[in-house]
This record gives C-alpha cells, structure tokens and sequence, in this order.
C-alpha cells in the first residue's frame, strides 16, 4: 500500500462540487471583508504613505517572523504565540500544498507527487506544529484565564465600572482561541478517525493521530465505523475552518492581516519628530476633530490592536491613577471608526457614529488627552507599531485650537510666547545664573566659539537646576573647553510646546531660534535639557538646518575618555540612573551617561525599569504646566519611580541627567517619605565631585549651603 | 449687529526698572509690551455675546490709538476672533481724555449697537477712557460690568455691576450704549499663533489722529519715591517676632 491519502476519500461527486462551492462563498466573504476594509482606511484624510516599500515589507517580515516586538517584557506569552503562530502558518502552508496536489498538479501537470517520503514527511511535519498549536492555545488560555496579568484586564482609569461595555472583547478574545482550538482538535479526530478506519503501518508518522486512532481501535472504533465518524467530522472540520476564514475580516483573527500591515506601513519616526501643519490651515484642518481626520494609516492601526495591553502597563499615566489609557484611547477610536466608516456603513445600515460628529468629549475626554506625558512608552512597546504618541498630539491640537485647555497651561503657552520662555520671566533675566560664577561667559552672539550651549528653561531659570548650571559652566571651564551662549537671544526650544499641541507657538520658537543660532558662528551645541536636546537634533531640521548637538552626558564622556576631565579618585557610590524618555526612548542615548558614571568610579546598579523601559517622571508632554489629573489616592508617577530606587537597597544617590527629573524628583524623594533613604544628584554633580572632592558643598541639596544665583 | 471693542496695548515692567534721561518716562529698554488685561476680557465678551446671539453679518471691530508696535496687541483680538481692525494713527499713551477725543470719530463712523472697553488699563490705572468716550459720542455708559444679558431686538441690555463689599447692582440701559468690562466676566480664550500669523496678513485699516485738543494732564517727572525711614527689622524664630509684630499692631492701634 503507497504511503498517500485521498483528500475527498468517500465522498461523492456532488458532495465535492458543493465543498468547491463552499470554498468559493468563504473566499469572496473573505475578500469582500477586506475590500470594505481598505475602503474604510482611505476615507482617512491624506494619502497612505509607503515609501520604500522593499524596506518595509522586509522589516515586517522580520518583526513578524523573529516575535521581537510580541515576546518582549512577556516571554511566555511571546512563546504562546511563537507556537500558534507557527502551528497555523504550518498547517496553512499544509491545506495550500494539498489544494495545489489535488486541483493542479494531479488534474493538470498529472503529477502525484503526495506519496512516500514527501507523505510521510508531510505528515510528520504537520502533526508536530498541529501539537505546537495546541499548546500554544493552552499557553494563551493560561494567560487569560488563570494569570490574568494586568494588561490584559479590561478595566480602563478613565471610566467608572460598568461605564463602558467590553464584554465584546472578552467573548472576542475567547471565540479565537476557542475556534483555533476547535480546529485543531477536529483536526486531529479526522486524522485519528481515518488512522482507525484501515490502520495503514505507514501512519506512524503521523504520531498523534497514530497514538489516538490506535485508541479509537481500542475501543473498538474501526472499518465501518470509523468511516462514518470520519464523514461527519471530515465536514464539521471543513465547514467550520471555511467558515473561519471567511470570519477573518470581522473578528479578532484580523490581526493576522492588519498588524502585519500596521508594522509595514508605521513610521519609524513616529512620535520623535511630530507632522507640521498644513500651510495656512484653516482652525478645522488643524488637529483631529472627528474620525475622518486621521490619517488612512492611524485608522488601519486602530484595527490592528490585538489589545495585548503592553502599552496599558507600561503608560505612566494608566499606573498612576491618571485617567488615560493609550489602549483605551486606540479602542475608543476603532469604535468610532468601525461604527462610522465600517461594515454597517457597507451594508446601508445607518453607522453608530457620525462620521463627522466630533470624537472629542465622547469618546476621547480631554483629560485622558491632558494625561497624556507623551514620553513614547506606548510606542516603544506596542508590537505592532501604533503610534499613539501622534495620535494624542493631533487630539490635543484641536483642543488647543479651541482653546480648551486647563488655564495654566495656557498662562504659560502666553508666557511663552511674550517672554520666550515657560517661566514668565523678562528676556535678560535668562543668563543671570552665569553672574554667580568668578569668569565671564562668552556670548556667542558676538564672538565665534567652539561650542554653543544651549540652556534650556529649567536649567536658566529654576534654582536647583542652576546649581547645576553653574556646575557644568566651571567644569567646561576648567577643561579649558571653548563655549559661549545665546544670553537672551535663546528662546524655549518648543519640545514641550509642540507635545502639548500648539504646533503655531513651536513654529514661532523655532524660527526665532534658528535666527538667533545661525548668526552664531561654533562647531557644535551642547545642551544639558534632553528636551531641547531632542528637538534641536531633530525636529528643527525642517527648516534646514544641520547641527550637530549633542547631550552633556555624551560630552562629558568624550571630556573623560580624552583625558580633559581627570577623576581624582574612584567616587565608590552605589547609585542608580534615570533614564530620561527625551534622552533615551526618543534618542537612544542609554550608554553614554552609564560610562559616565563608570569612569568617575560609580557603581550602578539597574532599576527594574531602564532604559527603554524606563518610567517617566509625570513632567513630560506639558504636563509640568499642567494641573493634577490624577486619583488623590495614587502615587504620582515620580514618587513610584523614588520607591522603585528605594527598593534596591544601599543606593546613596539617585542619578538624573534632566533639568525636569531634578525638579520632579528633588520633589518626589520630599513626598514619597523617602528623604534621608537616597539623595538626588545630576550626572554633572558626580563628574565635578570625583575631580575636587573639597567641592560637595557647592552642589546637592543636603547641606544647605548651596549659593544662589 | 456690530460691537466695537477699545482696546489698548500697555506696557509691562520687569522687576528692573530706570528712567528715560528725561526722566518723563520709564526707559523703554525697560519694558516689554502686551494686550490689556481688561481688554482681551473685553474682547472675549463681544465674541461670546456675538457667538450666543448665533446671527450672521455680525462684526466685531477692533479700535485702537498707537503707532504702529500697537498692531501686535490687535492682531491678537483679531487672532482671537475679532473681524476688522482700526488703529487711529495718535499717541497710545495719551491721557484718557485725549485717547477718547482720539477714539469717538472712529466710534462714531462705526455707529455699533455696543463699545466696549476695558475698566481700567493696567499701566496707567485711570480707568477714564471709557467714561469720557461715552460722553463724547453721546452715549449711555455703564461701568464695571461682570454680565451682560442683551435684547438686540428690544434694543435693551440688563448688565450686573459689581460694587464694593460683593454687591451687584443689575441694571438696565437702552442700546447704543458703552459698557466697560471687568475681569472676570469670562474665561479669555487662547489665542493660537497659528492664528496670531494668520491675522498678520490681514489688513488694518489706520485712520488719521482728529483734533486731540489740551491734553488733560502732563507728567512732570518720573522717579523712584524715596525709601521711607523707620523700618524695623525684628530678630529671633517665628514665636518671637509673631508676638513682637502683635505687640506693634497693638502699639499702633491705640
């Protein structure tokens, strides 16, 4: 006996002329499904862009194949996947091979070539990852039903229980495991049934069927009756995965299609350089006011949510009571958009949503917008690329635009705008922290000079923070570094300012920077302000400049390793770092100031959370500006980052490279009740401490004795 | 229906602050300029009242006296939503009584249903222009108003006062009429600087000073009064010098 099986073994003519039609029906629901689907996303406004197309389908291929996005800060789930993943993907290459034997090569090219060794192999093959499947399943039901992590659970900080309904979701997530699993299971019956009905030696290689046909056997299941078993099931497993297929478009199987389309087409630059405005925009092009707004690429992202909830559990602001949740704010809007533009709308049923109603108030509440820190752990973490970062700073621009938006924050957006600076203060006041030093700062604007450094607001105008100021001015001094600044000529350099949504007052910024700066003459820009690091490097390029700034963590590292900057003796702490979101998720600058810390004789030890996982200070995206949108009853999100620090044990200081962590968390180890546990200091503080030991005094906050500029 | 809005650009003091070599007037290096805070409430009324009576063809116009640095303050009303602009070509600084003579033309021409100023300006504090604009184009005038509730049909506004002590005087006044406004009466909306650059193309029209007559006042000399002797400095933690301050008050009640 040939080691092969008949796909359509006992059935008839008839029975197999309707399965062809069965199979025709499933296909054209399945391609209809996503044709309204593409008509959906182009009734986004402006084009969908996918530039480069080579380049992206091969990253989404080896996003896709490798699970890097899926397996991270969750291994176990990232396996589940890996399985099902590859489980389906086998047994659908499988079904493709078979439709190719029996509609192709048999009946046109009159080659058999499903027999023996390749039968064999086959079978093989397809049980194994038919297994892997299995257990994939099992891992994700584990997942849902008995670990119950915290990104996985439906409530959300922005409603109360029972405000909005999410039962949907819960009986979505289960009918796709449930039918995958249904699947699987009618799978391997039909093998085991067909193993029982002749036992054919050569079906050992097909071990699990073999093993459960053998059972059936057992149990006297065979010939006749094994067949007929195998009829029905035979039917019940290809009706239900035709009608799986068909199910596609509609449900959450979905993801299959548009997550991978979603990480093809995301921009990598996505949140970290933010879109201008359209020339002369009119107040309703500016921003998104309603569904049709978003882009054609925001609205595929919107359905390509497999609601995995990572971005849930990284967002500073869903942990910290604040009422935001960017995985809420994504399944709000696919709401929105399914129930305007979606299948209803196809079908000629009148849509849930009015397509040109406003989708601010209801379902997306300013405050969740307010919440937002804009400090990309969303972004960074979301395995499929949805960029909720430029989502929310388009929501926030047409409140701004309306002017609905808390009152201090736009006193200080008018502060801004007369002073040039966050804090109100007069223009010739910006240099007043280098009158505090024994030598005269060069002004740039009148000699050339080797580096410009640029301040930034928190660094010139905020007490603490021009203790550090000063520090770094005589450490460059002492280095014999060449500097100069813009003294009142710098204005705020607009990072905030655009995170916050007022993209006309980063223009204005921005221009007059550009002016002042280009007049200067220097090679390099040197700032301590990872913010106004970020946008100079890389969101002042559009008006086509090309400078070359660089953080103090990375120039003091440069100043150590070429000897410049001598460390008089190992400093022998134990402390740990910060990453700052602006520094490190938007600029991938994580090493330098850890060599830093290194070279000055440190010892650092992590924080659970770092680097691209690191925890925002709560001060990010114009929130520094803003009110408290948070529970009373939860820890703001600095005062949890202090805990966290606390928790390692033995930490002298807690290490900041950021004008905005040193006001934040000065301020968090004060109410967190941590004060006299761990100290504060600037990475600049350290490097100055390990090259004149006699200088303690004029730096930190513990003794006092600090001067004041 | 049209609502015409004075409005004033005043100039802001650092904490630094010298004299002209005239010592007439602060020196101008000295100072930063901005809308009126009483103004940009006003203007924030005239858009409310227009936007809640829902009518079109209505226009909200802008006057001011200045040269031309007076634009930037009305390019921001027109930024918040204002339709036309006026600047009457004079001396912005003047005296109320001058600054009115130089505003009623303008007023006039314009014949709106309503004026509105500002109460007072925050750099001179004469709270006057308003007044002697309403005497000068003959209208009725109510002052310091925290709310308006206007009829344009019945030609007939009750507008609320607020008096000293929290007490509210509820008027009614026959329109035409000028009211001056105070903060508080609304929430001034932010004017975006898309809008701001968007209101820099338009035009504003600039109209010739009239006949400005004697100016009300001059000023003699601008100066930093003289420290005042007798300041007592009180030593010793909080109890002590809380008690020697009440010992003091006590001294000096009697």
């Amino acid at each position: 006996m040939t080691p092969t099986r008949s796909t359509f073994a006992g059935l008839s003519t008839w029975e197999i002329a309707f399965w062809y039609g069965l199979i025709a029906v499933s296909t054209a629901i399945f391609v209809w499904g996503v044709a309204r689907l593409v008509l959906k996303y182009r009734r986004g406004r402006g084009p969908f862009e996918f530039d480069r197309p080579v380049a992206r389908l091969r990253r989404m291929a080896a996003v896709v194949l490798s699970h890097s996005g899926i397996k991270r800060r969750d291994p176990l789930a990232g396996a589940g996947h890996f399985l099902i993943f590859y489980g389906f993907v086998v047994l659908f290459i499988g079904t493709v091979i078979l439709a190719f034997q029996d509609d192709v090569a048999k009946p046109i090219l009159h080659w058999d070539f499903f027999r023996n060794g390749f039968y064999e192999g086959y079978s093989l093959f397809l049980d194994l990852f038919g297994a892997a499947l299995v257990v994939g399943l099992a891992i994700m039901a584990y997942k849902r039903g008995i670990e119950k992590p915290f990104r996985l659970r439906y409530w959300r900080p922005d409603r109360t229980e029972g405000e909005r309904e999410r039962r949907r979701y819960v009986i979505g997530d289960w009918t796709f495991l449930g039918v995958l699993f249904f699947l699987a299971l009618t799978g391997f019956l039909l093998e085991s049934f067909r193993i029982a009905e002749t036992n054919p030696s050569f079906e050992v290689w097909s071990p699990l069927g073999w093993s459960v046909g053998h059972a059936f056997r057992g149990l006297g299941l065979t010939g006749r009756a094994a067949a007929d078993a195998h009829f029905v099931q035979w039917w019940v497993h290809g009706v239900v995965a035709l009608g799986f297929v068909a199910s596609i478009p509609f449900t959450k199987a979905l993801h299959m299609l548009t997550s991978s389309a979603s990480v093809a087409s995301r921009d990598e630059r996505a949140g970290r350089e933010l879109s201008p405005l359209p020339p002369d925009a009119k107040p309703d092009e500016v921003g998104y006011g309603t569904i049709l707004d978003l882009s054609p690429r925001y609205l595929l992202q919107l359905d390509a949510c497999t609601k995995c909830g990572k971005c849930h559990a990284a967002c500073p602001a869903t942990t910290s009571g604040y009422p935001l949740s960017p995985r809420d704010v994504i399944l709000d809007l696919r709401e929105v958009a399914e129930g305007a533009l979606g299948l209803r709308h196809e079908l000629g049923v009148p849509p849930l949503h009015d397509p040109s109603a406003s989708i601010l108030g209801d379902p997306i509440r300013p405050e969740t917008l307010w919440s937002c820190m804009q400090c990309m752990a969303c972004v960074e973490i979301c395995p499929v690329g949805i960029e909720h970062v430029p989502i929310i700073n388009q929501l926030r621009r047409r409140l701004v635009e309306r002017g609905e938006m808390d009152p201090t924050l736009q006193q200080t957006l008018e502060s801004i705008y007369e002073s040039g600076n966050s804090f109100g203060e007069a223009r010739r006041k910006r240099a007043r922290w280098a009158k505090g030093l024994d030598f005269e700062v060069k002004d740039i604007r009148k000699e050339p000079a080797e580096i410009l450094w640029f301040v930034g607001d928190y660094a010139s105008f905020d007490p603490r923070n021009q203790l550090v100021t000063q520090t770094l001015a005589r450490l460059l001094h002492g280095a014999g570094v060449d500097f100069g600044i813009l003294y009142d000529a710098e204005r705020n350099a607009g990072c905030d300012v655009r995170r916050v949504g007022e993209e006309g007052l980063f223009n204005h910024l921005r221009e007059e920077n550009v002016a002042a700066i280009s007049s200067c003459t220097f090679d390099r820009i040197l700032t301590w302000d990872p913010h106004s690091f970020h946008t100079l490097r890389n969101e002042y390029s559009a008006l086509g400049v090309d400078w070359n700034v660089i953080h103090h963590s990375q120039f003091l590292l440069e100043l150590l390793e070429d000897g410049r900057l001598t460390p008089e003796r190992p400093l022998g702490y134990r402390v740990t770092y910060h990453d700052p979101c602006t520094l490190g998720r938007y600029n991938g600058v994580y090493d330098e100031p850890r060599r830093v810390l290194a070279a000055i004789g440190a010892e650092l030890v992590e924080m659970p959370r770092s680097r691209s996982n690191s925890f925002c200070c709560g001060a990010g995206g114009g929130r520094i500006w803003m009110t408290e949108l948070k529970r009373d009853d939860a820890p703001r999100p600095s005062e949890q980052r202090i805990d966290e620090a606390v928790a390692l044990d033995d930490i002298d200081y807690f290490v900041v490279c950021c004008p905005k962590d040193v006001t934040m968390y000065e301020d968090a180890i004060k109410t967190s009740g941590h004060q006299g546990e761990i100290e504060l200091r600037e990475l600049t503080e350290l490097v100055w401490e390990s090259l004149d030991l006699s200088a303690q005094v004029t730096v930190g906050g513990r003794d006092g004795k600090e001067e004041q500029p | 229906m049209k609502i015409v809005v004075c409005v004033k650009q005043v100039a802001v003091l650092g904490d630094e602050v010298e004299f002209a070599d005239d010592a007439l007037d602060v020196d101008p290096d000295y100072l930063d300029f901005a809308l009126n805070e009483w103004d940009s409430y006003a203007t924030e009324e005239a858009l409310r009242t227009r936007e809640s009576l829902g009518a079109e063809g209505d226009e909200i116009v802008v006057v001011s006296v200045g040269d031309r640095q007076v634009e930037d303050a009305m390019r921001r009303c027109l930024a918040m939503g204002a339709d036309r602009a006026i600047r009457v070509d004079g001396p912005g600084s003047a005296d109320p009584i001058t600054l009115a003579r130089l505003l009623a033309p303008v007023v006039q021409r314009e014949s709106p249903d309503l004026v509105f100023c500002g109460v007072q300006s925050s750099d001179a504090v004469q709270a006057a222009t308003g007044t002697v604009l309403a005497e000068l184009t003959g209208l009725p005038r109510v002052a310091v108003v925290t709310r308006i509730e206007w009829d344009p049909s019945a030609a007939r506004a009750i507008v609320h006062r607020e008096l000293e002590g929290g007490l509210v005087d509820v008027t009614e006044v026959d329109t035409p009429a000028l009211l001056t406004i105070q903060t508080g009466i609304n929430q001034p909306r932010y004017a975006t600087l898309r809008a701001i650059k968007q209101a820099e193309q338009k035009e504003i029209e600039v109209v010739s000073p009239a006949e400005q007559g004697e100016p009300a006042f001059r000023v003699r000399r601008m100066f930093t009064p003289p420290k005042e002797e007798g300041a007592q400095m009180l030593d010793g933690g909080p109890a002590d010098i809380a008690r020697r301050i009440k010992e003091i008050v006590e001294e000096r009640l009697k």
